[in-house]
């Protein structure tokens, strides 16, 4: 059977069909909970995060403009996501301290794989980008969309970034 | 060929999204060269490790609370499509929609320059101008929640506010206009409360005094009183001095008024 | 004679039972209903899907009204049961035109339905709200108090000389619920279980409540701040505002 696209059901629901966000959402929401997942490392607030994101994607439907549907969804979920550390850091809590936070969890926890703890270690805009590129197979294009980049510079940064990363993991392991 | 150029062709060659042609070179390349054949088993093994890496659930209250959130909007969104013709203040909703639209050209501007910034290195900065966007997300859902006809929307989008670290004149004149003039009690004092909370704006004290002068509801003048007592605001002074004239004014009012007025005069 | 007559009985009877007519409206694009009232008002749900107000024997119009009609403040009777109904965009204003002694209506509307029931009475003017699974305004801007029973919320409510009595057969975590009284009491009955975020305070109240909550110690300073005790009930949820200035605050766990 043909599978309306993503886009096809975001603009129906802008336009007011909203049983369509069902769909989307439970095509989208491991995705996006996993991503949070992997950028913060936190279950709780990435489930928190996910639902807000949902929200908005309900709230402002109006304002979704027709472009690849996943590029706006994690633009919303990595804007969410900053708003946090903002509002956290704001909450007397530096901006170091949530780096600091992560490199705490390389001490030997078993809920966190190795890989995991090596992604932690990336700085925030490699780890996005092998995340999204990587973990939800977004491709460069619409990556380039989410991040504000051409696809051929996000090519060369998501290279890099591998690089690093398997630096990091094989020296750990 | 530069060994670099070969080291990021690598991912997309594991990925066979290559030409014929860079296939050819990159396979030719590897054929002589011990240190990216070497790269390339490591990238195949930690592409694999990624690939290998499980994902987790997330708990089933994420979904029954966004189809709770989603059934809640579907008896809303007819509502907000009618709303001006029906809600009250029919002078304030032009401005309202005005707020509105200049809200959402905020958050689609925002969306989009929010991508372009992201190759500036990461920074501090950066972050800030992260949030700033999300700032207009947030501010586009409180304005649309503070025109909604429901009182408990309304209420919704004025206690969204506090978490707002610097709020911005278009929400602020919006709260205003709330504690001002909304129709409904618990909107009306819902909203000095929040602003109360950035009393140490001029134009939020000043908001304050003319509000003593409206407020007809004893509750609402009691905290207003309070709000300028605790700063000691000696322009407030002619205001409560009215207020404490005026005979309609309760009696728990005036007491009020007269513990409070010394101190401040 | 004795059919005739039996006819003529019928007849009667009939004529009676028109003028007793209950007024319904549909209620088509409707999202809201504004009941306004001088007198007491009791809203209840049915299964029908339309605005049905009761007709009273009270509120029976004169013999020497006939052929004349009600006049109010707000408008002109239009539904011969002494109410105004008008159609405002997606909103139904429903006013009583009768004043406090001989004018309680009674009126029936879907469960899911959004209302708003303001009273201003100089004397009695209660608010009663049975059923409800939509929004609930409630508005007793004098005397009047408010009693809400068995409903979900949202629910806004607001007195000033009258008691609030809720009850919540669960909470809709939809939107805040706020319920503020100058001199009134509020009376609140909660599930047990409820997730809310908390906020609740009086000026020169007492607060008596069965669910456990922490009072910061008082500083012996009263200041605005010191009025606002805020806690999470199990776990968090939906925000519960309940705040007087002079009336004392129950919270219960419902039975």
């Amino acid at each position: 059977m043909y599978e309306p696209t993503d886009e096809k059901l975001m603009l129906q629901a802008s336009n007011g069909n909203l049983d369509n966000l069902k769909i989307l959402f439970e095509r989208h929401h491991m995705h996006v909970f996993n991503f949070l997942n992997k950028m913060c490392g936190d279950k709780m607030l990435s489930e928190d995060i996910t639902q807000e994101v949902f929200y908005k994607l309900m709230k402002y439907r109006a304002s979704y403009n027709n472009g690849k549907f996943v590029s706006w969804l994690f633009t919303i979920a990595r804007n969410t996501l900053n708003t946090h550390f903002r509002r956290a850091a704001n909450n007397h809590e530096d901006i170091e301290a949530l780096d600091q936070k992560h490199i705490t969890i390389d001490e030997p926890k078993t809920d966190y794989s190795d890989l995991h703890v090596a992604l932690q270690k990336l700085d925030v805009s490699d780890r996005e980008l092998i995340i999204l590129n990587r973990f939800q197979e977004i491709k460069y294009a619409e990556l380039a969309e989410i991040v504000g980049s051409t696809p051929g510079a996000v090519k060369t940064k998501v290279s890099r970034a591998l690089q690093k990363l398997k630096t990091i993991y094989f020296q750990n392991t | 060929m530069e060994k670099n150029h070969i080291t990021e062709l690598l991912p997309d060659y594991l990925d066979s999204l290559l030409t014929e042609t860079q296939n050819q070179e990159v396979e030719s390349h590897l054929a002589d060269c011990n240190s990216c054949s070497i790269e390339l088993k490591e990238l195949e093994s930690i592409i694999e490790v990624i690939k290998n890496e499980s994902r987790i659930v997330p708990s089933e209250s994420l979904r029954s609370n966004f189809y709770k959130q989603l059934e809640l909007e579907k008896q809303n969104s007819s509502k907000t499509i009618a709303l001006d013709t029906a809600y009250k203040q029919k002078k304030h909703s032009w401005t309202n929609n005005l707020l509105k639209i200049a809200a959402s050209v905020i958050l689609l501007v925002g969306v989009y320059f929010f991508g372009k910034q992201q190759q500036v290195e990461r920074s501090n900065e950066e972050i800030a101008k992260l949030t700033d966007q999300s700032q207009a997300f947030k501010q586009t859902a409180v304005l649309s929640l503070m025109g909604n006809q429901s009182a408990s929307k309304r209420i919704q989008g004025v206690t969204f506010i506090e978490e707002f670290a610097e709020p911005d004149e278009a929400i602020v004149s919006a709260l205003k206009d709330r504690m001002l003039h909304d129709e409904n009690t618990n909107v009306r004092r819902t909203a000095v409360e929040v602003l109360s909370t950035f009393i140490t704006s001029e134009t939020v004290k000043n908001s304050f005094i003319n509000a003593l002068k409206t407020e007809k509801d004893p509750g609402i003048q009691i905290t207003i009183i309070q709000i300028l007592g605790k700063i000691q605001e000696k322009k407030a002074a002619a205001s409560m001095q009215y207020l404490l004239e005026q005979e309609d004014t309760q009696p728990y009012v005036k007491d009020e008024l007269e513990s409070v007025l010394p101190n401040i005069i | 004679m004795k059919t005739i007559k039996v006819t003529f009985l019928a007849l009667l009877v009939c004529s009676m039972l028109s003028a007793q007519e209950d007024y319904t409206k549909s209620l088509e694009g409707i999202e809201w209903i504004k009941i306004e009232s001088k007198a007491d008002i009791i809203v209840r749900t049915h299964s029908e899907k339309q605005l049905r107000i009761k007709a009273k024997s009270s509120s029976k119009t004169p013999q020497k009204a006939k052929g004349l009609k009600l006049v109010g403040s707000g408008g002109s009777d239009n539904t011969d049961v002494g109410f105004y109904v008008v159609k405002e965009g997606n909103t139904l204003i429903v006013r009583n035109l009768r004043k406090w002694n001989n004018g309680d209506g009674e009126i029936y509307l879907p469960a899911n339905q959004n209302i708003s029931v303001t009273t201003n009475g100089t004397s009695q003017s209660d608010i009663r709200i049975y059923g409800f699974k939509g929004e609930i305004e409630a508005n007793a801007r004098l005397n009047g108090g408010i009693k809400i029973e068995n409903v979900s919320g949202p629910v806004t409510a607001n007195s000033l000389n009258g008691n609030i009595d809720i009850s919540f057969a669960d909470v809709n975590q939809g939107s805040p619920i706020t319920v503020y009284s100058t001199n009134g009491a509020l009376d609140i009955r909660l599930p047990e279980d409820t997730p809310t975020n908390l906020s609740i305070g009086s000026t020169n109240g007492e607060i008596y409540t069965n669910f456990e909550l922490t009072f910061p110690e008082k500083n012996g300073l009263k200041s605005v701040s010191s009025q606002r005790v805020k806690q999470n009930l199990n776990g968090g949820g939906v925000q519960l505002q309940l705040k007087t200035t002079n009336g004392n605050i129950y919270l219960r766990k419902q039975e």
